[in-house]
């Protein structure tokens, strides 16, 4: 509905009332994280609270990396969701190549196969889950994790790099194997590059998912060397206090990288999410 | 010849291999070890003790607070899944709007989806709690109240709050489909609308709704799946409390497993939704291979 002619003054107006108190809501929060995190610990009780800390205390940013193995936490929520995406994506290709590319029986209910399985969430699968990890041993410990999130991103990924694969035209294959190429070959020389957007679009909305997975990781994991940074904010939450200060520290600092991801894929993301969708 | 033929069949199965292998390992194993336990007699310790038929069944359905679960769930579902599609929906048809600094507000709209639930149910939790809570320090400098506020004072202001929470991350999904679906839209059906003197809702109504019904049918279903699903909102603000008051079916199944020691039971509540969701996909796989069908002609 975008249109070109002049607007009244009025409606002009009324969009940017709209957009300015929207941005207020949205940001609202992260104004609250932010402000909190550097306020001193008495503050954060005190009776006469205030919006912005009287005195800001900077040094929480640094602290909150010896208050507790925040940097542990980090690095395993990188090891899983990296580890989820290499996975996801390493099995996602060739089978949204064969689903893109090639006629075969059974397809259409792998398709629907594919769909079905995102239906449902780990939350449902929790108990089955958990029997599983204790059966292959791989209760607290990242690889468990790893495999997990890479299964469950499986449908998106496949669905997102199908999308991407269908919108680019066989013929430049066609040709390469002409000129004797191989199928890998014309994979991985010919649609590859040409799929590259797509296929990092997918790779950053995997470890997003990843690395905020919390559910499965809260279940499966009590060692806190294991522990990702989803679960393992809630050191902060003490019995008898919280840190909230410390707590939205990590929380900026979990936070930052993936909007900033987020950010360079958005464009792709939503078109990504809906072609693949209207097309099955 | 023939070797070469039977290749050929085999080949697509093959570059599928690895991702159906994935798939099976991780989440049709867990299905079936869903089911089986549902029907089993387990320990607290979590030793299965034998078959017990559909006791667990009755156990959940003769509880009053699996009820008032269920309730919940579908009250939670469709509360956050309609508001964020409509708020989502209007967000995306401003955004869709040349105005100074769209870019900066766009990336805005992005925050919420890329933050993860628990954080954002963590911020949120300190902005509502009464004592020290954000939002009543707040008004109180802007003088909107003089008082702090119980924002929670019950279990079902707790469960309103948990719903704007859900709403609140939900919608930049909605919004993102929706502006994906508006800019592929063809500038010229207004133009003529126009010359054939149509309004505001006759071009809302007759061309931009019918035309974005494919980005709407998919982000409705898939955000049925993830609020339906949803554990770390409800769990961060309340765990379900008090007196189980809050729970969805994910929560409560949660804490029928991990803190009650009851796994049957909480197997047959994932049951319980797995049929639920059973159903939401089957429509959802109807329509999309009806879309695909439309799009072959």
């Amino acid at each position: 509905m975008t249109s070109h002619r002049k607007k009244n003054p009025w409606t002009r107006m009324l969009l940017y009332l709209f957009v300015f108190v929207l941005c207020i809501v949205i940001l609202y929060p992260y104004f609250v994280m932010f402000t909190t995190a550097a306020k001193t610990r008495e503050e954060m009780y005190a009776l006469d609270m205030t919006v912005f800390p009287k005195e800001w205390k900077w040094s929480n940013f640094v602290d909150v990396w010896k208050q507790a193995p925040i940097l542990r936490y980090f690095l395993n929520s990188l090891i899983v969701a990296g580890g989820a995406t290499c996975i996801a994506i390493l099995c996602g290709i060739p089978a949204a190549y064969a689903m893109s590319r090639m006629r075969f029986k059974g397809k259409g209910i792998f398709l629907g196969a594919v769909i079905m399985s995102q239906m449902f969430a780990p939350v449902v699968l929790l108990m089955g889950i958990y029997r599983l990890m204790l059966d292959l041993k791989l209760t607290n410990n990242l690889l468990g994790l790893i495999l997990l999130n890479a299964a469950f991103n499986q449908a998106f990924a496949i669905w997102l790099l199908r999308g991407t694969f269908l919108s680019i035209s066989p013929e430049m294959e066609q040709a390469s194997k002409i000129d004797g190429c191989n199928t890998m070959g014309s994979l991985v020389r010919v649609l590859l590059p040409m799929a590259a957007p797509g296929i990092v679009t997918t790779l950053i909305f995997v470890f997003i998912n990843a690395w905020n997975e919390y559910t499965m990781a809260l279940t499966l994991i009590s060692t806190d060397t294991f522990k990702p940074i989803t679960v393992g904010i809630n050191v902060f939450n003490g019995f008898n206090m919280i840190q909230w200060q410390y707590m939205f520290a990590t929380s900026i600092f979990a936070t930052i990288p993936v909007v900033i991801l987020f950010l360079c894929i958005e464009k792709h993301l939503a078109s990504g999410l809906t072609a693949g969708g209207v097309k099955g | 010849m023939n070797k070469h033929k039977t290749f050929k069949k085999a080949e697509p199965y093959i570059w599928m291999l690895p991702s159906i292998i994935l798939m099976l390992s991780m989440i049709a194993v867990p299905v079936v070890t869903v089911f089986r336990l549902s029907v089993s007699d387990i320990s607290r310790s979590g030793v299965v003790k034998g078959f017990a038929g559909l006791e667990n069944f009755q156990a959940i359905f003769s509880s009053s607070k699996f009820w008032h679960t269920l309730q919940n769930t579908l009250v939670w579902t469709v509360v956050v899944v309609g508001m964020s599609t409509v708020l989502g929906f209007i967000i995306a048809m401003v955004l869709n709007q040349k105005f100074a600094g769209r870019k900066i507000v766009r990336a805005i709209v992005v925050f919420p989806w890329a933050t993860s639930l628990i954080i954002q149910s963590i911020v949120w939790k300190y902005i509502i709690s009464a004592d020290f809570g954000s939002l009543n320090v707040i008004l109180k400098k802007l003088h909107i109240i003089s008082q702090n506020v119980n924002w929670t004072p019950s279990a079902a202001a707790y469960f309103a709050w948990e719903c704007w929470i859900g709403i609140f991350v939900t919608i930049p999904f909605v919004t993102f489909c929706v502006l994906s679906g508006l800019q592929s839209i063809d500038e010229t059906y207004y133009e003529a609308a126009e010359i054939d003197g149509a309004g505001f809702w006759k071009k809302l109504t007759r061309i931009t709704l019918p035309l974005l019904k494919p980005s709407l049918t998919v982000s409705t279903v898939l955000n049925i799946i993830y609020v339906f699903n949803s554990f770390p909102i409800i769990w961060t603000i309340t765990k379900g409390d008090p007196a189980d008051k809050t729970h969805t079916l994910a929560t409560y199944l949660y804490k029928l497993a991990f803190t009650n020691g009851r796994m049957g039971q909480a197997a047959a509540v994932s049951v319980v939704g797995f049929v639920i969701l059973c159903i939401c996909a089957g429509i959802y796989m109807i329509l999309s291979l009806r879309a695909e069908k439309e799009d072959q002609l």
